[in-house]
């Protein structure tokens, strides 16, 4: 890797159905301005804005960057809007990260973002098009089948993705910012919700939120003088592969394994479950978790659900390998933000700022996003020290 | 050689949406419905229409709005001679920059007009106010020369 970089301000507003309070630049605008808060700068202090989010498509405003320069701090700086589908948070960050690692820029702001209660976020996230040669089938109808093949790869048992539903709501409940606040939920509760793409249920899905993440990345120089303790980026990758192509593993997808590969070669990771702390992966649909244990190498293959089934990524179980503890996608999904929320949750826990559902002396953790048709994956690896 | 078939598909993407304008559009809207043009004042004094949400130059919040007039000046134009359907105006009419009364900044609208001859930089205008105003840009239908 090139130059060290830190995140050295986080900031994100309370995610919920709808902010009706707010335009989409004022949502934006207020994560970014917590996010400065924190790394107690002004607009002046920012050398470049990487903004992401998800398809223009979603609130039908083209181009959303264009006019949110102003609600920014843009004027008279370079702004680059990034986008790679349900990861553009993580990918945002990376942008945003190697733009100082490569010594462009010594401080940005990178914000992403969704407000879908202004949106169709079940259609609108891939269109059918003309002359395509394939059906469009939403992305709980197009994940569906690729969890119901890790059932039966795995023969994991059938309430796996119910547990998974459970601990990552109880790991919400712990955080005020987190969407659903379902402090008493039960696994009969979830089991007993109604199947909305057979095998997915759905208190197994995430919801749909309104909201906006932010951060602060800085130089070495800079982040050493920062008021709080930074967050070093100790390794950052991105991989991508085709979407309609059939002959892919879609339920242990070869980028996920490569992206997390390389992440962890920079870190010096050679056993996640063992080095890491915590992580923070996108989680939308219950079973992704078991999958994830797997493509991520926390477990072997088949046996991710294993953990989760022991209780290893659970905080309330006292798990050694704490997963969502901030809740999740499963508990907040502003889908143009999910990303960066992981990304930015990662990087609290290792800066020791995650409050209820911090994990006690983390020194370093993992922030995934993913996207597309599993087919976008962006890593990096953050830590208390710099090396 | 044979001409390749070019392939043709109706295809119409279209959704509903729904918009939270906030403090600063959303009060623009509202005005607009009461056939009232309200600007916001920059930190450089200047009175900017449509409002803005933050500032252009500090990038602070805005906040204090000013009414301006319902007449202003063509600061610049552009005559269409040839409206095509998604134009606002069906006969021939002018893209024009108008600086209201009391803004220090134009705004784009289009201006009605018997012949491009007719518009000129420099000549007033007014606003011609939609029959039913529901707090759309277009509840000024267009304006007209004084």
């Amino acid at each position: 890797m090139a130059n060290l970089a830190a995140v050295v301000g986080i900031g994100q507003t309370k995610y919920m159905t709808k902010r009706t309070d707010v335009s989409i630049a004022g949502l934006v605008r207020e994560a970014a301005f917590k996010a400065l808060q924190d790394a107690e700068l002004t607009w002046d202090d920012i050398d470049a804005v990487i903004i992401g989010k998800a398809p223009d498509m979603f609130e039908g405003v083209i181009m959303p960057e264009v006019y949110l320069t102003d609600a920014l701090g843009c004027n008279g700086k370079p702004m680059l809007r990034v986008h790679t589908a349900g990861s553009v948070g993580g990918s945002t960050a990376l942008v945003a990260a190697s733009h100082v690692q490569s010594g462009t820029f010594k401080r940005v702001l990178t914000v992403a973002f969704e407000k879908q209660s202004e949106s169709n976020a079940m259609w609108a996230l891939s269109n059918s098009q003309p002359f395509s040669t394939h059906l469009n089938a939403g992305a709980g109808g197009y994940f569906a089948p690729i969890i119901r093949e890790y059932m039966r790869r795995s023969n994991a048992p059938y309430d796996v993705g119910i547990k998974v539903a459970v601990k990552d709501r109880l790991h919400g409940a712990r955080n005020p910012l987190a969407h659903l606040q379902k402090p008493d939920i039960t696994m009969k509760e979830v089991e007993e919700s109604f199947m909305l793409w057979d095998p997915i249920r759905f208190l197994e899905s995430c919801p749909s939120s309104d909201g906006a993440c932010a951060m602060v990345i800085a130089n070495e120089e800079l982040a050493d003088k920062a008021s709080k303790p930074p967050a070093w980026i100790r390794g950052s990758a991105m991989r991508s592969e085709p979407t309609m192509y059939a002959g892919r593993n879609l339920v242990n997808p070869q980028a996920g394994r490569d992206c997390a590969a390389d992440v962890y070669q920079q870190a010096g990771i050679t056993d996640p479950r063992k080095d890491l702390d915590c992580a923070e992966v996108y989680v939308p649909f219950s079973w992704y978790e078991p999958m994830w244990l797997e493509n991520l190498g926390f477990a072997p293959e088949g046996e991710g659900w294993k953990l989760t089934m022991e209780g290893a990524t659970s905080l309330d179980e006292g798990g050694d390998i704490p997963w969502n503890c901030s809740g999740g996608v499963l508990s907040s999904n502003p889908i143009g933000a999910s990303g960066m929320i992981r990304f930015a949750e990662a990087a609290r826990q290792v800066r020791g700022d995650a409050g209820a559902h911090q994990v006690e002396g983390a020194k370093l953790a993992l922030g995934h996003a993913y996207g597309g048709g599993a087919q976008f994956f962006s890593m990096w690896v953050v830590g208390s020290e710099k090396s | 050689m044979s001409q390749p078939e070019i392939l043709s598909q109706a295809f119409e993407l279209g959704y509903t949406y729904t918009r939270s304008t906030g403090p600063v559009i959303g009060r623009f809207f509202t005005e607009l419905k009461k056939r009232k043009i309200v600007g916001i004042k920059a930190s450089d004094s200047r009175v900017v229409v449509p409002p803005m949400e933050y500032d252009p130059d500090t990038a602070e919040e805005l906040s204090e709005f000013v009414e301006v007039g319902e007449q202003g000046e063509i600061v610049s134009f552009a005559w269409v001679k040839k409206p095509r359907e998604a134009h606002p105006m069906q006969v021939p009419f002018a893209w024009a920059m108008i600086k209201l009364d009391g803004a220090d900044v134009p705004m784009i609208h289009c201006v009605a007009a018997a012949a491009e001859s007719d518009i000129a930089t420099g000549a007033r205008v007014r606003a011609v106010w939609a029959d039913e105003t529901v707090g759309f840009i277009t509840d000024i239908r267009c304006f007209e020369l004084v």
